[in-house]
């Protein structure tokens, strides 16, 4: 090997210890400096997304749409019903609150946004949401969808338009859940690469004994400071025995593969 | 050669740009054109040892900047059982073997047989996925590996591969423009046979 050559493999050695050996604050400011430099270009990409995704939904089949839209009449009928009871409640809620002379401490704080574009990686989980600092947005923030949880805020970016979720299917994004109906408490994660076709998540931690079935729903705890509790994770899909502890597979509640308009609890009672 | 050193540089940084408008095949195994890594194959067997280091480095620390994620917060009862991840900066190490891997097949390059460097392309795309996945569960500390993931891997390299003729070809006319030859053996003969 040529001296040079010898050097320049060194230095590239070195410079690549000085990478790994970087803490995850220099990490993050890395991070800030290269998504800005990539900003205008997100953004057109986020753009050309959405308007495939729009282009998508416009040419599905008239008749799909059809039956669609009765399921929707139907539902929205059953919903009307559903709200008329729900006012009654309310009112007798107040009612009795008002007698009890209960103070409502209640408080949930959420932002609507929209997905706008998936991470381009192969196994990192994370998509771009259209709402940022400038609406309020934080790192670590609960991230929901109508059907449960999605995640949390990872990173927002400096213009403050726009933030990254890290998504439940990914294995860094880890939930103290609880099973309804059972004493069993747990951490949920997601797994890369783990599962055959849909994402999977993975209860561990349960006690060895753990009498668990499937389609028993699976909640956050609230422990752990960075999720409220009571959010819907998902249900229990299989239970694996263990001498230590057990583990489930938990199917998520959320279509991850189908995210649109997303969630951000900006603050909420625990 | 500088002046072609530059251009591959400036096509590495253009594919971070052009990678973001790449969307998964999620009817292919969620499958996804990784051209990041193809430029920077494509780019190491036409150019010397010092330069693919170079490119090597950029590209593997620009793909880390874009990929890694943010540490968990939360209280200790979450963060005790906290699942350890990659550390900022292997990528640059992965590129570094992949590139060393095409230099193996550089003498078959210039000789004019860009096929098999295309080829091997797809086998270095195949073998990264597969080294950044063996790390991910070494460093989980359970190893699974399920054949959706092998066919997201063999379908992800398999996509990246075909598009290696067209940076062939790219790289063939910035060459071409910059009056320098990346296979002189292959130049040398056409010559001779006119």
């Amino acid at each position: 090997m040529k001296p040079l050559n010898l050097i320049v493999l060194l230095l590239f050695l070195g410079g690549a210890v000085w990478a790994l050996t970087r803490s995850d604050r220099s990490v993050r400011e890395i991070q800030n400096a290269y998504y800005q430099a990539m900003a205008p270009f997100l953004k057109s990409g986020s753009q050309l997304e959405t308007h495939a995704r729009a282009f998508v939904g416009e040419v599905r089949h008239s008749k799909e749409l059809e039956t669609e839209l009765e399921a929707t009449r139907e539902q929205l009928g059953r919903l009307r019903l559903f709200e008329s009871r729900f006012r009654a409640l309310e009112h007798e809620n107040v009612q009795l609150r008002h007698a009890l002379d209960f103070k409502k401490t209640t408080h949930f704080d959420v932002v609507a946004a929209q997905v706008i574009r998936r991470n381009p990686a192969t196994w990192w989980q994370t998509v771009d949401i259209d709402a940022g600092s400038k609406r309020g947005i934080a790192s670590q923030l609960t991230v929901l969808s109508n059907n449960g949880l999605v995640g949390m805020i990872d990173r927002i970016d400096s213009s403050g338009e726009r933030a990254s979720v890290l998504l439940l299917t990914d294995e860094k994004c880890q939930v103290s859940a609880r099973v309804e109906g059972s004493p069993e408490v747990g951490i949920l994660s997601g797994q890369r690469g783990g599962f055959e076709g849909d994402p999977m998540l993975r209860l561990r931690f349960l006690s060895p004994e753990a009498a668990l079935r499937p389609g028993q729903r699976v909640f956050t705890t609230g422990r752990g400071g960075t999720f409220q509790a009571n959010i819907l994770l998902g249900t229990i899909d299989t239970v694996e025995k263990g001498a230590l502890d057990s583990e489930a597979l938990v199917r998520p509640s959320v279509n991850f593969a189908d995210l649109g308009a997303v969630f951000v609890v900006l603050s909420a009672d625990s | 050669m500088i002046r072609y050193s530059l251009l591959t540089l400036l096509l590495l940084l253009t594919a971070f740009v052009v990678q973001q408008f790449l969307p998964a095949f999620t009817g292919i195994h969620h499958s996804r054109i990784l051209l990041v890594q193809l430029v920077f194959l494509c780019c190491a067997v036409t150019v010397g040892q010092r330069t693919m280091l170079l490119l090597a480095f950029i590209g593997g620390f620009f793909w880390d900047a874009q990929c890694a994620l943010g540490p968990q917060g939360g209280d200790l009862e979450i963060s005790a059982q906290q699942v350890e991840s990659l550390r900022f900066g292997y990528s640059i190490l992965l590129f570094g073997a992949m590139g060393f891997l095409m230099q193996g097949i550089q003498p078959l390059f210039k000789q004019g047989k860009w096929q098999f460097s295309a080829l091997l392309s797809g086998i270095a795309v195949l073998l990264y996925l597969a080294a950044e996945y063996a790390i991910i569960n070494f460093v989980r500390g359970d190893f699974v590996l399920s054949r959706a993931t092998v066919f997201q891997m063999v379908f992800t390299a398999l996509l990246t591969m075909l598009f290696s003729p067209l940076i062939f070809w790219l790289l063939f006319r910035l060459a071409k423009a910059c009056d320098h030859s990346i296979n002189p053996e292959a130049g040398r003969r056409r010559r001779r046979a006119t």
